[in-house]
């Protein structure tokens, strides 16, 4: 899906859906499965498995506690896949056009470009974090509980710096808020279609269907 | 001991990398334009990457080490003094050699990448590893600590250890001289000939070559003496 604006409001329709009952998570994980064009993409994140197991942890003590535990890990396991497929669909520099197109030229630029800008960082911190687990790993540092805290401490050192110098770059270089952009996006006729399918998702899973039509019990 | 890159081809996108060669004990230079992919094939050749295509046989190398261009990377202890023990080495000493001892207590991270990457590269070089990677390692240091690592590479008699840099002033005596071009790794061969043919040469030896006066390989002490040849 090329517009973001169409794919921010799909991913927000559709997390509602799954969030709403097991129904509607069986219906947009339907949605990602046929519509999303990224499932092997997304399979591939090696993001997904890690947080498969947080998610399995927390509905295991939900489940012990006397909680739907099945229920949560399978609706948030969906939104989880939904949150993937806009990870894996966002291009560099959408955001500035989605926040111009949004809320303008001061305002929107600024939040724009500081999604940006983290968007950026984010990548360049899953890079820096495999190249630093290899050099850990070579120098054979120990097990991950004991190299998890100096790897998050460069991580987050390198980015606060980064993000200070490209401040300090930006000053010196005479920004002081707002800017001029022509927001363009480019909506296909897919896009409108898959965005229409979301919204009936959440239709179907929010209304419920015994309001409107009188079924046999 | 010895690592050979048989018809290897590296894609990404448009840009492409093939490497063919055999890299043996001793110390390689290999010589590249910014981007030409001098750390995608580093990353091949310690084994952390695989090429698209083609086979690396790594025959006797049980020992391998990468050193990365950005020494933060390979942070793991929380002060200067512990981050030298991290490397197994005694970080009295380390520090002293490094002239880092006042600031042993501190965060490795509050060092300036120029000292991290003089402590990070010091601690490399004590170790004896059966590859050695070093990816960019002048980078970040002044003439003074590129003379040093210098030294401390040239001073290496066992293993490989394979040099990536696009460096121009200052270099380690090397064994085998490589570089990239056009998409390909070319070996250029042993020194002195290597330098008749090596296109990223640096301006000095160039004019030395057009001179006649080739130096005998690619250190201070070389250059000078092949400058001050009559």
């Amino acid at each position: 899906m090329q517009d973001i604006r169409l794919r921010i409001v799909t991913a927000l329709l559709l997390t509602l859906s799954a969030f709403f009952s097991l129904a509607g998570a069986a219906f947009v994980f339907l949605w990602w499965i046929t519509c999303s064009g990224k499932v092997s993409e997304i399979m591939r994140m090696r993001m997904i498995l890690p947080v498969a197991g947080m998610l399995a942890f927390f509905s295991a003590v939900l489940s012990l506690t006397g909680g739907d535990g099945v229920s949560y890990f399978l609706r948030m396991m969906v939104i989880v896949l939904i949150g993937s497929w806009v990870y894996a669909e966002q291009r560099s520099g959408e955001f500035l056009h989605l926040g111009v197109w949004l809320l303008g030229k001061r305002t929107g630029f600024e939040l724009g470009m500081l999604a940006d800008m983290a968007m950026q960082t984010l990548h360049l911190m899953v890079r820096d974090f495999d190249t630093i687990r290899v050099a850990q790993n070579l120098k054979k540092a120990g097990p991950a509980k004991k190299t998890l805290v100096p790897a998050g401490l460069v991580l987050v050192t390198s980015a606060l710096s980064r993000a200070d110098h490209t401040a300090e770059l930006m000053a010196v270089r005479g920004y002081r808020d707002g800017g001029s952009l022509c927001p363009r996006f480019f909506t296909t006729r897919g896009d409108i279609v898959r965005c229409l399918v979301a919204l009936c998702i959440l239709i179907i899973t929010a209304i419920p269907v015994s309001e409107f039509f009188i079924l046999y019990r | 001991m010895k690592i050979t890159l048989d018809a290897v081809q590296i894609a990404r996108d448009s840009w492409s990398l093939s490497a063919s060669g055999t890299f043996t004990e001793g110390i390689h230079l290999i010589s590249g334009d910014t981007g030409s992919g001098k750390t995608t094939l580093a990353r091949v050749i310690a084994g952390l990457s695989l090429p698209t295509s083609g086979r690396i046989r790594r025959d006797g190398i049980s020992h391998p080490m990468i050193s990365f261009q950005f020494p933060e990377h390979h942070v793991t202890g929380s002060t200067v003094s512990e981050e030298c023990s991290s490397w197994r080495v005694d970080p009295t000493m380390m520090l002293k050699q490094v002239s880092l001892s006042e600031k042993a207590a501190l965060s490795p991270l509050c060092l300036s990448r120029g000292e991290l990457k003089r402590l990070h590269l010091a601690c490399v070089l004590s170790q004896d590893y059966d590859l050695l990677v070093l990816d960019e390692p002048f980078s970040s240091l002044d003439c003074r600590e590129k003379e040093r690592a210098c030294t401390a590479i040239s001073g290496r008699t066992r293993g490989i250890t394979i040099i990536f840099t696009h460096e121009q002033a200052q270099f380690p005596r090397v064994d085998m001289l490589w570089e990239i071009a056009g998409g390909s790794l070319h070996c250029r061969g042993s020194l002195p000939g290597a330098l008749r043919t090596w296109e990223h040469a640096p301006e000095i030896i160039r004019t030395l070559i057009r001179n006649g006066k080739i130096p005998a390989n690619l250190s201070r002490e070389d250059i000078r003496e092949a400058a001050c040849r009559t």
